[in-house]
């Protein structure tokens, strides 16, 4: 059997340093980062700033998800929870029209693996007038809504989902916190 | 000039040579793993936006081509082997990428956690892609010359082999990033975001980034590996020095600095491409131009020992060491004795470096390089045009060089004018 000469140990021996960094870059630091817990809590009584100057209220018991939610001057994504129930809002430059928005999230709702969009797209309005679209869709073992608003060069785009049980009990709460998102009238 | 700075190779890299080093199947088989991660992320997005993933995957690898050109020129004189050429592109486009996906978020993520979500908006990926991103790529090189160490034989070597790393991360990543904005256009399987991205990533920012930075971490590691004349702590801390300029030049050209300060516009978007981007490439030109000159200098002066005008003479000892100065000699070859002059002449240099390098190796075989000088020669002088040496600038390459150049800034200012100016 042929021995290993020192020179090749060594050599194998750096190998398994490089092996051992990538592993602490694409293992390690998930594993860190799954460790530490990613939700706070978020007060229902004061508007949260989602990004680019829009606002909402979030729901009573809702946590935020630090690490999808992203204020910006330009764009924004806030993504809250209610249990299992996920409730998130992006806010991103758009130059087109409501229906156009509406079209856009419902296809890449649908370009997701077993997603369908269920049932026509209905009007909405939040309480400052905001006009918008919502809609309904299924996705493997869960439900959503999505609902989305273009006011100041801007799109809005909600989307909520959950198991059914879950989704029904707060998606009344979650409306209501929908009905709240504003913008600072600022074209941009 | 010292024997120090360059430490040429006693032979090539064939693959064959390659395994029987015991790193080489442990990279191999990070490469395979890397190949299986990006051909599944690959297969997702050419099975949502088939049209658009063919499109990025075409638009981007015509852009790697130039890219790859002038970083294999970077060596003339001591040109590196292709296989090693391939495993560094490999690496950046296999491994470093799909251990950057996981690990970037995730120290994103961490940042959004142990400071705030504002902080993670505004310097996430400031902070994250060029930690995780630079250390991937660095670790391509190392991967190379614990693979064919006697191949690092220059500090230019280290960044031809990081510029290579860079190029394969920053293709596949432009790739990656056109089809994502596909995705998020919700327009179906549209070209349009690709060419957008192939606009913005590609064509405006694509000079100052992975190749860029790829290039200054693999000097450093071209450093500590062949000036063994100095201590190990100088050699370390000019590692880390480098490492640490890519990871500078990285973040301040992911920093939200300068985001809102110059307003809206294509005059704006250039200010802002000028003052982020132009600092770190003049920096690391400078760099790569002195370790070039540096390499060239020794080769040119191991020719120039030989006192034999068959071989090379005094005016083509001057010529040999610069690319400008070559390509020059090539055209007025061109000029005075037509395609095969040119040709002549290019086959000339190449033999005159290749002849160098067995020099610099005191090696014996140097016949079938001289041969070919003699060869190349005695067609140059059938054609009347004996010497390769630059001639007298041409009115006809002024005007050429000012026509790209007006053509160059033209294409710019109609990217600028469409992606920030509209």
């Amino acid at each position: 059997m042929a021995r290993i000469t020192r020179r090749e140990l060594m050599n194998l021996l750096g190998a398994f340093g490089v092996v051992a960094t990538l592993a602490g870059l694409a293992l390690g630091l998930p594993a860190i980062d799954r460790a530490l817990p990613g939700e706070r809590p978020v007060s229902a009584d004061e508007p949260y700033p989602i990004g680019a100057g829009v606002t909402v209220v979030p729901p009573l018991g809702a946590t935020l998800d630090v690490t999808v939610t992203r204020p910006g001057g330009t764009t924004g994504t806030a993504l809250f929870r209610l249990g299992g129930v996920q409730y998130k809002i992006a806010v991103r430059p758009f130059d087109g029209d409501l229906r156009s928005a509406g079209s856009s999230l419902r296809q890449r709702i649908t370009a997701n693996p077993g997603y369908q969009v269920t049932g026509p797209q209905l009007e909405i309005a939040t309480a400052d007038g905001l006009a918008g679209l919502q809609g309904g869709y299924t996705a493997p073992g869960r439900s959503g809504r999505y609902a989305v608003f273009v006011a100041d060069g801007l799109t809005i785009e909600v989307t909520i989902s959950g198991v059914d049980l879950d989704l029904g009990r707060t998606l009344p709460q979650i409306e209501a916190s929908t009905r709240t998102l504003r913008t600072d009238g600022r074209e941009r | 000039m010292t024997a120090a700075a360059v430490r040429p190779a006693q032979g090539g890299a064939r693959i064959s040579a390659l395994a029987r080093v015991p790193a080489f199947w442990v990279v191999a088989a990070l490469l395979l793993a890397g190949a299986v991660r990006m051909a599944q992320i690959a297969g997702r997005l050419a099975s949502a936006y088939p049209i658009a993933t063919v499109a990025a995957v075409l638009l981007f690898a015509l852009l790697a081509v130039p890219f790859w050109l002038v970083v294999a020129e970077l060596d003339f004189l001591e040109r590196e082997p292709l296989e090693l050429l391939v495993l560094a592109f490999a690496w950046g486009g296999l491994v470093a990428t799909s251990v950057s996906i996981p690990a970037s978020t995730a120290l994103e993520d961490l940042v959004a956690k142990l400071g705030s979500p504002h902080l993670a908006a505004d310097w996430g990926a400031a902070l994250a892609a060029p930690s995780v991103e630079e250390t991937a790529k660095t670790l391509g090189v190392v991967a190379i010359v614990l693979v064919a160490r006697t191949q690092v034989n220059s500090v230019l070597d280290g960044v031809v082999y990081g510029a290579m790393v860079g190029l394969g991360f920053q293709i596949v990543e432009d790739i990656v990033f056109a089809v994502g904005a596909v995705a998020l256009a919700g327009q179906g399987d549209q070209v349009q975001p690709v060419i957008a991205t192939f606009l913005l990533r590609g064509f405006l920012s694509g000079v100052w980034s992975h190749t860029l930075f790829g290039a200054l971490a693999g000097a450093g590691i071209g450093y500590l590996v062949v000036r063994r004349d100095r201590r190990p702590a100088h050699r370390v801390g000019a590692a880390l020095l480098a490492f640490l300029g890519a990871w500078a030049s990285h973040v301040l050209w992911n920093s939200p600095l300068l985001g809102d300060g110059l307003g809206n516009g294509a005059l704006a978007l250039l200010g802002i491409l000028l003052l982020k981007g132009l600092p770190p490439l003049l920096l690391i030109l400078w760099l790569v131009r002195r370790a070039h000159d540096r390499e060239a200098d020794y080769y040119v002066g191991r020719l120039g020992t030989l006192r034999d005008p068959e071989l090379i003479t005094e005016g083509e000892l001057g010529v040999l060491g610069s690319g400008a100065a070559r390509a020059a000699a090539r055209r007025y070859a061109g000029q005075q004795a037509g395609h095969a002059g040119r040709r002549a002449v290019r086959r000339l240099q190449r033999a005159q470096a290749r002849l160098a390098v067995e020099l610099s190796r005191a090696s014996k075989e140097t016949g079938a390089n001289c041969d070919e000088i003699r060869v190349q020669r005695k067609t140059l002088r059938g054609l009347g045009h004996p010497e390769a040496i630059a001639g007298p600038r041409s009115w006809r390459h002024t005007a050429s060089t000012i026509v790209t150049t007006v053509v160059a800034i033209a294409v710019l200012w109609v990217a600028l004018s469409a992606l920030g100016g509209a």
